[in-house]
């Protein structure tokens, strides 16, 4: 679904991503770890166009660079890890804003389709800041809502929302969008423990539908080992491993990144609660 | 009810209260005269508009109203249309309660092109504004471009103090510019009130039809964009994330603002806060989205400049107050109360 | 969270002293600031008339009689118009004087000589502008001053303030307030400049020439009050300001016996276009500057829409002065009371 070729990214004389190449396929949930500053989240902006790079990210065999904004985003949906709210929009409407993708194609489409339309006895031209949404829309938004738990919180602002809340509300606008691959940057973080298992559930419910892959920068190792169908390690920009989780997740690759006992010191902790 | 977009109904409530404010406007003025000669002598110009062999009203009453009220609160009311419709726009676009030509520095900026287009006679032939207004578009965008340009480079996430900071030492900057050029070209450039405060005195007909063009045009532009203002508003990055072409977006509104912000400000001066506090009630009113919120606010700016206007015209008969006096007034009450209000919620 | 509320209050506080700024200055001292510069690099009319010739030739004479004469010795000492004692020990032969109604007296009285500097606004007589500028007003330089080595330094408070007097005293400069509010007091500040020259009977002559004028055209001057006189110091365009109560114009118009339509307005102030088309004027005399294109000031008042039922405008009764001549408080009021005189009751 998703090939990376060559990808590598300077700032300045800096290189975040070195000649980084790896593939995402139809219900891989693709884990990328690695230390701070191995170029992760880089590698995720590279794919969503958000920052200059070389070499070439190619979704479904086409150059990402060639599509358009909104081509972009029926493919590939993104969830940050942060979000700051500055005005009072409420859950519908966040959520909603994941259709912007579809609002081209539905104009066309929208004009003698629209079955509320037909009822009114004077069909009136209305301007773009006037026009509702469609039905389909109006679907993909409720599911959206539904499949995250936030259909009661609809009409809440979200300057009111908790942090898990939010989170989940962003979820449900990249649900919304009804994307074929997910990108997520750390969508945990923040969270805690109840919000994070939520989250991972959800995301790994919505990738059962055929057609979808998921790739997501996580810190959390075993988070990547519990949910990961595939883990790319990354160190310094570059691919250290990649393949399955019980091949990559292994002392001889990432003793030497995270420069210590990882699996030693992860039993230890695990041992605690054994005790 | 789906609240995302703007009804009918309110729609008319909006357009009812604005049209009210209007009328109310065209009754009270300097000169008092009887609602009802008001309504008559517009009601005997209308007629003469259509139908040439009707009487031309004429008369002192007819005077004051047909060529000095009537011109001078539909400039107004589009002037405050026009600013308010740019404030919101740029509070959506930088996700920033506090932005408005003027905290921006960017009728400031419109204001030194319009004078450096008296100083050095930039002008076209045939178009006798035209000079000044190209120029007041060309420098709002240039300074708005440079605005943002520094900000990014000091403070990506464009945090609220950051580019607010800059708007202020940027205006502070261009009025010493002002200063010099007016300096240097005193017998052209008399009236640094004018830039600095506004004054729709004199303003006619054909000022209200290049107002009414600028506010089809680019507020039209910016009305189509009120999904991506929405988008804008919640977040850059999230804008971009769900496909929205963030780099043609963004030079759209800037071009269109600045358009908007030139015109006003080639015709009126720098009359500042309007789209500052404007959009501010009208979000309280009818909420963040900017499919409501612009339209609600092309009629909530109409009424507050038209409001403002009117307080400069009657209050010290028959002096006139600078009306950027009372909207700053305002407008700084404003402005500390939301900067307070969103520096308390981070 | 210091941090941020540090930087609150120094944007609460860049902003209210922005607004001041805005508010306070552009209202009053800019406009004057502005007006004043009106005719800075206006070169002095060139149709002159013939009237203001003849006034500026017998100028001439009085200045070099006076010339001729001894000057006063021994110390001289006066009260300045701010009530301030000052003592002379022989007339100042070195003067800076900042504002141009200050320059206009010196030369009047002969004493244009003695100029060694003059601010930059001061632009009459023509022999005026080869006197290196100091700046004035707000941005009066000190250390500009010092280097000319000034006897005597003249200033007005209305553009100078008396904290700059202050500064100046202590940086051993002599220095001297006019004041003039009315046309009385026009020939106190003549007659205390004269007194610091040492020119005390051409100052006299001057003041002399200037009551004769005044006497004639009061008498002269059939006016009962009647007719009204709308005095325009900015145009339309940027939104109008008129000389009420307690001005020059004013002053003059009631010589004249016309009535000034604003003069329940004080000073120069900003007025509503409305009341201007209500107040019906018979005259109206502007002061707005030609710079070569478009319509000239008079031109723009008869095509404004909604006068053209304005008596003035009607009887295209429009006089553009544009030499401050009935803006600064100088010898020249006689000159341009003489030309509103010639406006309103026709030409001898």
């Amino acid at each position: 679904m998703l090939q990376v070729n060559n990808l590598t990214v300077q700032y300045g004389d800096l290189t975040i991503v070195d000649h980084l190449s790896f593939t995402a396929e139809e219900g891989q949930w693709l884990m990328i770890v690695g230390p701070n500053g191995a170029g992760k989240s880089t590698t995720l902006n590279a794919i969503t166009q958000g920052t200059a790079y070389t070499g070439q990210v190619l979704f479904e065999g086409e150059d990402m660079k060639k599509k358009k904004a909104a081509e972009r985003a029926r493919c590939v949906g993104v969830l940050m890890q942060n979000h700051f709210a500055e005005y009072a929009f409420s859950v519908e409407e966040v959520a909603a804003l994941g259709r912007y993708a579809y609002s081209g194609s539905r104009r066309i489409a929208d004009r003698d389709t629209a079955p509320e339309r037909k009822t009114t006895a004077v069909h009136l031209p209305r301007p773009a800041f006037l026009a509702g949404r469609s039905d389909e829309d109006e679907r993909a938004v409720e599911n959206a809502l539904a499949l995250t738990g936030m259909t009661s919180q609809r009409k809440q602002s979200i300057l009111t929302l908790s942090g898990g809340e939010l989170q989940r509300t962003f979820l449900a606008q990249v649900f919304a969008q009804d994307p074929k691959l997910l990108l997520l940057d750390e969508p945990t973080n923040h969270l805690d423990l109840v919000y994070q298992k939520q989250v991972f559930e959800l995301i790994e419910k919505w990738l059962q539908t055929p057609g979808r892959a998921v790739i997501s920068v996580v810190h959390d190792l075993s988070l990547a080992k519990a949910y990961g169908t595939k883990v790319l390690l990354m160190n310094h920009g570059r691919k250290v491993a990649c393949g399955p989780a019980a091949e990559v997740l292994v002392p001889k690759h990432l003793d030497p990144v995270y420069q210590m006992d990882v699996s030693g010191w992860m039993r230890q902790m695990l041992g605690q609660w054994d005790g | 009810m789906e609240k995302n977009r703007f009804s009918i109904i309110e729609f008319v409530i909006f357009a009812a209260v604005t049209f009210a404010v209007l009328c109310l406007c065209i009754c009270i003025g300097s000169v008092r005269i009887p609602p009802t000669d008001t309504m008559s002598v517009i009601w005997d110009g209308m007629r003469y508009q259509v139908d040439l062999s009707a009487a031309k009203p004429e008369g002192l009453q007819a005077s004051i109203i047909l060529s000095v009220r009537l011109p001078r609160v539909l400039c107004v009311a589009m002037t405050g249309a026009a600013l308010a419709l740019a404030g919101g726009a740029m509070q959506g676009l930088l996700k920033n309660p506090l932005a408005d030509g003027s905290t921006l520095g960017v009728s400031s900026g419109a204001a030194l092109g319009a004078v450096i287009a008296i100083a050095f006679g930039i002008r076209f032939p045939g178009l006798p504004f035209a000079g000044t207004m190209v120029m007041a578009i060309l420098f709002a965008f240039l300074s708005l471009v440079l605005i943002l340009t520094l900000a990014y480079r000091l403070d990506y996430s464009l945090a609220t103090n950051t580019i607010i900071l800059i708007g202020v030492i940027f205006s502070m900057f261009v009025s010493s510019l002002m200063n010099i050029i007016v300096t240097f070209a005193a017998d052209r450039i008399q009236h640094i009130t004018f830039w600095t405060m506004g004054s729709l005195q004199g303003a006619s007909y054909q000022n209200a039809l290049v107002l009414l063009g600028a506010l089809v045009i680019c507020g039209g532009v910016i009305l189509r964009h009120a999904q991506e203002l929405n988008a804008f508003a919640i977040g850059e990055d999230n804008a971009r994330h769900i496909g929205v072409d963030v780099r043609r977006v963004k030079l759209v509104i800037l071009i269109t603002v600045s358009g908007l912000i030139g015109v006003c400000v080639s015709i009126g001066g720098s009359i500042g806060f309007v789209g500052l506090v404007t959009p501010h009630i009208v979000r309280m009113l009818v909420g963040p989205n900017h499919r409501r919120l612009l339209p609600a606010s092309l009629f909530g700016g109409a009424v507050f400049l038209m409001l403002a206007d009117l307080a400069a015209r009657t209050l010290l008969n028959p002096i006139e107050l600078p009306i950027g006096v009372v909207t700053s007034l305002v407008g700084a009450v404003v402005f500390v109360v939301i900067f307070y209000r969103s520096r308390r919620h981070s | 969270m210091k941090n941020r509320k540090f930087l609150t209050a120094g944007i609460a506080v860049m902003l209210s002293c922005a607004l001041a700024a805005c508010g306070g200055q552009a209202g009053t001292q800019q406009t004057m600031a502005a007006t004043e510069a009106v005719t800075e690099t206006a070169t002095p009319s060139m149709e002159t008339t013939t009237e203001e010739v003849s006034v500026a030739a017998a100028e001439e004479t009085t200045a070099e009689t006076t010339e001729a004469k001894t000057e006063v010795s021994g110390p001289i000492t006066i009260t300045d118009m701010l009530g301030r004692e000052i003592t002379l020990e022989q007339p100042a032969a070195r003067v800076v004087a900042l504002t141009p109604s200050d320059c206009e007296i010196l030369f009047t009285i002969g004493a244009g000589d003695t100029l060694v500097g003059r601010g930059e606004y001061c632009d009459y007589p023509a022999e005026v502008l080869d006197i290196p500028t100091v700046q004035s007003g707000a941005e009066t330089n000190i250390e500009e001053i010092l280097a000319l080595e000034p006897q005597l330094l003249i200033m007005s408070t209305m553009s100078q303030t008396e904290e700059q007097a202050a500064q100046l005293e202590a940086a051993g400069v002599q220095v001297v307030i006019s004041d003039a509010q009315d046309i009385a007091g026009v020939y106190t500040a003549i007659e205390m400049i004269g007194k610091l020259m040492g020119r005390d009977e051409s100052a006299a002559e001057v003041i002399d020439n200037m009551k004769t004028t005044f006497a004639e055209i009061e008498e002269k001057s059939a006016g009962d009050g009647s007719k009204t006189i709308y005095f325009e110091v900015s145009p339309l365009e940027y939104g109008l300001y008129t000389a009420g109560a307690h001005t020059f114009m004013d002053e003059v118009a009631n010589m004249l016996g016309v009535k000034n339509c604003f003069a329940d307005v004080e000073g120069w102030s900003a007025i509503s276009e409305e009341q201007v088309l209500e107040r019906n004027p018979d005259y109206i005399m502007t002061i707005t500057m030609y710079y070569g294109e478009g319509p000239t000031p008079e031109e723009e008042i008869l095509g404004r829409a909604g006068w053209e039922n304005v008596t003035a405008v009607k009887n295209k009764a429009i006089l553009n002065l544009v030499n401050n001549e009935l803006s600064r408080p100088a010898p020249r009021l006689a000159d341009g009371a003489k030309m509103l005189y010639d406006f309103v009751y026709g030409e001898e």
